[in-house]
């Protein structure tokens, strides 16, 4: 989880609008996750071509052994689920076809979800999100909720490994603490990094009354032509699927 | 309503949805789905009592509802979350305002409104549960069939009703441990 919305500037390879990011996440999220329009067989088709779409965005990012582990993935868990499957009955049937279905449909967003946090900044989201006119009272608690998760996993990783140490874990001796003694550090110490976090966003003019200056440069470019296309194209084939003009 | 502000609906935003994702994948064992609306609001309470110290400015408890709504509509729970949210989440904002955001009987019942959003991840499940079934197939029939069981309609208003009635006891059991720990240690 490291590197969420630390990108840096340079060596990212390609760049794309924060905006197509999230417009490629978003029908991601409909299609893919959402099932939408899986009756129509050219949707189901489309779908499968954008799910893999954020592995390629990762190769174009310069992150080649993270889009290989996911493609990988993506690919064996696909087949094992068009071979594999039809064969099964029963109890193996409710936990595999859970297992295919939690991989296919909840990857191809966690995936763009790293991607889009990983190669943005938090200037260009908030640029992003001005252009968008987005008001700052949603701006800038999204922002930092999504800079803070790193945070808080971490944190957590820190406090779970010393309280197993103290032999406060599930089956363990002082089981009864177990969600007490996690959850209050873990407060307390967001508490005081959200401290120090307020006090970096004021002398960076966070919340300010007056509209501030941003030197990121976002536009749309021909590459972002190239990535909103076949994203454009699934609601293109679901609307006519709709109307019934394909099947 | 300030920078500071904000940055302090973020950072318990944070907190709050890594115990809702943590809790929610629990949900893929049957009988764990109904209890979603049980631990939720339970486990989210200790955050939520420690953020309502912070409340001190109409929105913020909104604010914080609607984000959530946002998150759920990311990751894959539909609209229903986010209408129910940005009502439920003006209600709690309404309740704890009532008190001139210190009382702590209505931090307690606010919580409780609050977690009524969680409740609503089930709508589709009860009012559209052909759709909300076609498109997960590969669940299987048999946790298609003990997840219908378990979930008649009329569990519908019991669901709600079960999200705020556990958000009162999240509320009680945050205010314990704020009264036991924070308030010691000087950051409530």
């Amino acid at each position: 989880m490291a590197g969420l919305f630390t990108a840096e500037i340079e060596n990212r390879g390609i760049v794309l609008d924060p905006r197509t990011k999230l417009a490629v996440m978003l029908t991601l999220v409909i299609f893919a996750l959402g099932g939408t329009g899986s009756g129509i067989a050219a949707v189901r088709l489309m779908t499968t071509a954008v799910s893999v779409l954020p592995m390629l965005l990762l190769l174009t990012a310069g992150q080649y052994r993270k889009a290989a582990l996911t493609g990988g993935i993506y690919a064996a868990v696909r087949t094992a689920q068009s071979l594999l499957l039809p064969h099964l009955t029963g109890a193996a049937l409710s936990v595999s076809g859970i297992c295919c279905m939690a991989f296919v449909r909840l990857m191809p967003g966690l995936v763009m979800g790293g991607y889009l946090l990983s190669t943005t900044t938090v200037s260009e989201f908030i640029a992003a999100m001005h252009r968008m006119h987005v008001p700052q009272q949603i701006t800038i608690p999204l922002s930092v909720m999504f800079r803070f998760f790193p945070t808080v996993l971490e944190e957590f990783a820190a406090i779970n490994t010393a309280m197993r140490m103290r032999d406060i874990r599930i089956g363990g001796r002082r089981a009864g603490r177990l969600i007490e003694y996690r959850l209050v550090p873990l407060m307390v110490c967001s508490v005081n990094i959200g401290s120090e976090l307020s006090a970096a966003a004021l002398t960076r003019g966070l919340g300010t009354k007056v509209r501030r200056t941003n030197i990121c440069k976002i536009g749309f470019h021909i590459q972002d032509a190239a990535v909103l296309l076949p994203a454009a194209s699934l609601y293109v084939l679901w609307g006519l699927g709709m109307i019934g003009v394909i099947q | 309503m300030k920078g500071k502000d904000l940055i302090h609906i973020g950072i318990f935003s944070a907190i709050y949805f890594v115990i809702v994702f943590i809790v929610a994948m629990l949900g893929f064992i049957p009988v764990f789905l109904p209890l979603l609306a049980v631990i939720v609001p339970i486990l989210g309470g200790i955050p939520f009592m420690l953020f309502l110290t912070r409340v001190k400015k109409f929105g913020m408890i909104w604010i914080m509802s609607v984000i959530m709504g946002l998150m759920m509509l990311l990751t894959g729970m539909s609209w229903p979350p986010l209408a129910v949210s940005v009502v439920s989440g003006l209600l709690a904002e309404l309740v704890y305002r009532s008190g001139n955001y210190q009382s702590a009987a209505k931090a307690v019942i606010t919580n409780g409104v609050f977690s009524l959003w969680v409740a609503a991840n089930y709508l589709p499940l009860f009012f559209a549960a052909e759709q909300y079934w076609a498109s997960r197939q590969n669940f299987g029939q048999d946790y298609i069939d003990t997840v219908n069981r378990l979930m008649p309609v009329w569990m519908c208003p019991v669901m709600f009703a079960a999200a705020f009635v556990c958000g009162v006891i999240g509320g009680l059991l945050g205010r314990a441990l704020l009264k036991k720990h924070f308030e010691k240690a000087g950051i409530a």
